[in-house]
């Protein structure tokens, strides 16, 4: 840059803004030198850039529908503004509540058994000393990550049915058969089953790449001192793995209500939907199929930002234990 | 190291491989039952029979099932949308990773921050589902692609394994006057190829199994994907016999229709799968590395 000595003792004299100013316009030049260098750099991002804009930024701002009484005809610009009747109008209807409970204990079933499924099974296949034993049993247990919930959906679906092999096995043992999928009471414990089964063993790899990192020098010494497996995993794995676990969980508390689409409506049926419904199938049928736009962007609203108060808090509470997200 | 196992480790050491090997059993074993089913007659099927071996064996309901066009319909949409979508996909990542891990890039962290906040702040369905609609793509095979052509995970995966390639290259390239896109084109992504068949195939994986863009987007049902096919045959099976089961004497029924139609699904994935698994766990891995 052409500034002289001179210039910039002057600079230094002028009113702040003025001096703000100057900054701001060598900032611009910069910027402007880089563009022109690398312009190649800033076309090759704009695709990506139209690509959040477009499906992620615009139906995010989309979201002030529910605020609204949105009518398709008139758009987002004409249509009257509510402001919180429909919030009002959500917390007043008992469905709602019904929904929401569900959503909810699901959530804290997948919570409670799911999250902690792979860490252990993570311990599990650390404690396996033959190699190939180890190797063969993984790769079984990534391969349901691959299917789809539509395929899983329907192995459950034939496993639990009348003539499937649940019930042949209770049959061999006298019991009559049980229409599973059908009855409320073991929804929920089918949907938690199920996707502890795609998902726990894909989970572990994570915690496995934790586990291998951790210096061996630290079981040796553990040895000499005496401690047995269960103490090593103890004392060391699990201390060492703990903010490997804590930042997953910090993710997975983000989505705490969003429980995948996929998976539920895969497993409901008319029959079970008073235990397990949740907000994304109930969305789907009141919003996409029945046009009640408005109410259900602020039942989607409410359960983004039940998902952003909870990572908040819980960031929080990581942050005084020396570790959160940000 | 030197172990001497007392009785409680070894009874530990028994539990473990016997309970390992029972679950992992699990995961393949329900795709045996129906495969078996799929290969059986329909009297074995209903009398709850089959375990892991056809019971009075017949291909009738291969046959039945193959010979479906409409499942062969929406096995081509699915290829389509595999074939196309991946390679779509990894176009525009490639493309937003590659700006967002050079240094020399002033807007890298800003534009970094905008996309990380996408994925904490989930859009709603249903401005997302009236997004698409206003764009037109309501019963466009497309809106079984663009909508979900970037995966920020997969982005990221991207961006990190270029920020670890050393920059002396790029100082050699440039001397010898290399411009940004060649230097993408030409000597990242040459070298990039263990990433690019990780993401690669985590898209892949992803259009073969896509389901809710085709619930959301598609009222049409000539463009349902092999999912949501699937699906529309476990809801009313008689669509799939496409004969009156109650009347004539076949040999097949609903129950080995169904298998074969999961067993058709999956096929493509479990003979693949075996190849990818290293590529997949490599991914997984480097994913979390930069969350």
């Amino acid at each position: 840059m052409d500034h002289s000595p001179v210039k910039q003792q002057s600079v230094s004299e002028l009113p702040l803004n003025a001096e703000l100013l100057i900054q701001k316009k060598s900032l611009i030049r910069i910027y402007l030198e880089n563009m022109k260098k690398h312009w190649m750099l800033y076309v090759m991002i704009i695709p990506g850039i139209l690509y959040y804009i477009i499906f992620k930024y615009v139906p995010l701002l989309g979201s002030v529908i529910a605020f609204q009484d949105y009518q398709i005809f008139k758009g987002i610009f004409e249509s009257p503004w509510v402001w919180f009747e429909n919030f009002k109008y959500i917390f007043s209807y008992q469905d709602f509540y019904q929904v929401l409970r569900n959503t909810i204990m699901i959530a804290f079933y997948q919570l409670i058994f799911g999250f902690p499924a792979p860490i252990i099974l993570a311990l599990l296949f650390n404690e396996v000393r033959l190699m190939f034993f180890k190797r063969t049993v993984q790769s079984l247990f990534y391969l349901p990550h691959f299917l789809s919930w539509v395929v899983v959906g329907g192995i459950v679906f034939e496993l639990l049915a009348a003539e499937g092999v649940i019930n042949a096995i209770r049959g061999l043992f006298g019991a009559a058969p049980i229409l599973f999928m059908q009855e409320e009471s073991y929804f929920r414990t089918i949907v938690v089953v199920s996707g502890i089964w795609k998902s726990v063993g894909w989970g572990t790899i994570i915690y496995l790449a934790a586990i291998t990192a951790i210096n061996p020098s630290l079981y040796e010494a553990a040895v000499i001192d005496g401690a047995n497996r269960w103490k090593q995993i103890r004392y060391i794995t699990l201390p060492l793995l703990f903010p490997t676990i804590l930042v997953l969980f910090l993710l997975n508390i983000g989505n705490f209500l969003e429980l995948g689409f996929d998976q539920i409506f895969n497993l409901l049926t008319p029959m079970t939907y008073s235990v397990g419904d949740i907000i994304e199938t109930y969305v789907y049928r009141a919003g996409v199929l029945q046009g009640q736009f408005s109410v259900t962007t602020a039942i989607g609203l409410f359960q983004s930002v039940v998902g952003f108060i909870l990572l908040w808090i819980f960031n929080r509470l990581a942050r005084k234990s020396g570790q959160g997200l940000w | 190291m030197v172990m001497k196992k007392s009785w409680g480790e070894k009874s530990f050491q028994i539990f473990n491989y016997t309970f390992l090997s029972i679950f992992a059993a699990t995961m393949i074993l329900p795709l045996i039952q129906l495969l078996a089913v799929s290969f059986s007659s329909p009297i074995a099927a209903e009398s709850k029979k089959v375990f892991l071996f056809p019971v009075e064996f017949t291909l009738g309901t291969w046959k039945h099932i193959l010979q479906n066009e409409v499942l062969w319909r929406s096995f081509g949409v699915t290829i389509f949308i595999t074939v196309v979508g991946t390679f779509l996909s990894m176009l525009f990542t490639v493309l937003t990773a590659f700006p967002l891990s050079r240094r020399e890039f002033l807007l890298k962290k800003p534009i970094m921050i905008a996309i990380v906040i996408t994925m904490i702040f989930n859009a709603p369905m249903i401005p997302y589902f009236l997004t698409v609609r206003e764009l037109g793509l309501m019963d466009s095979i497309w809106a079984l692609i663009i909508p979900g052509l970037i995966s920020t995970f997969n982005m990221i995966i991207v961006r990190t394994f270029f920020m670890g390639i050393p920059n002396d290259l790029d100082d050699a390239a440039k001397i010898d006057g290399c411009n940004d896109l060649r230097l993408l084109f030409q000597i990242y992504l040459p070298l990039s190829k263990p990433v690019l068949a990780t993401i690669g195939l985590f898209y892949a994986v992803g259009y073969w199994n896509s389901f809710q863009a085709a619930v959301l987007f598609l009222r049409d049902q000539t463009l349902w994907p092999l999912q949501m096919r699937l699906r529309g045959f476990f809801l009313s099976p008689e669509a799939l016999a496409e004969v009156n089961l109650v009347t004539g004497d076949y040999d097949f029924n609903t129950i080995t229709l169904k298998a074969a139609t999961i067993i058709f699904a999956t096929v493509p994935i479990v003979l693949v799968y075996p190849y990818l698994q290293k590529y997949f766990v490599k991914g997984a891995v480097l994913g979390s590395l930069k969350e």
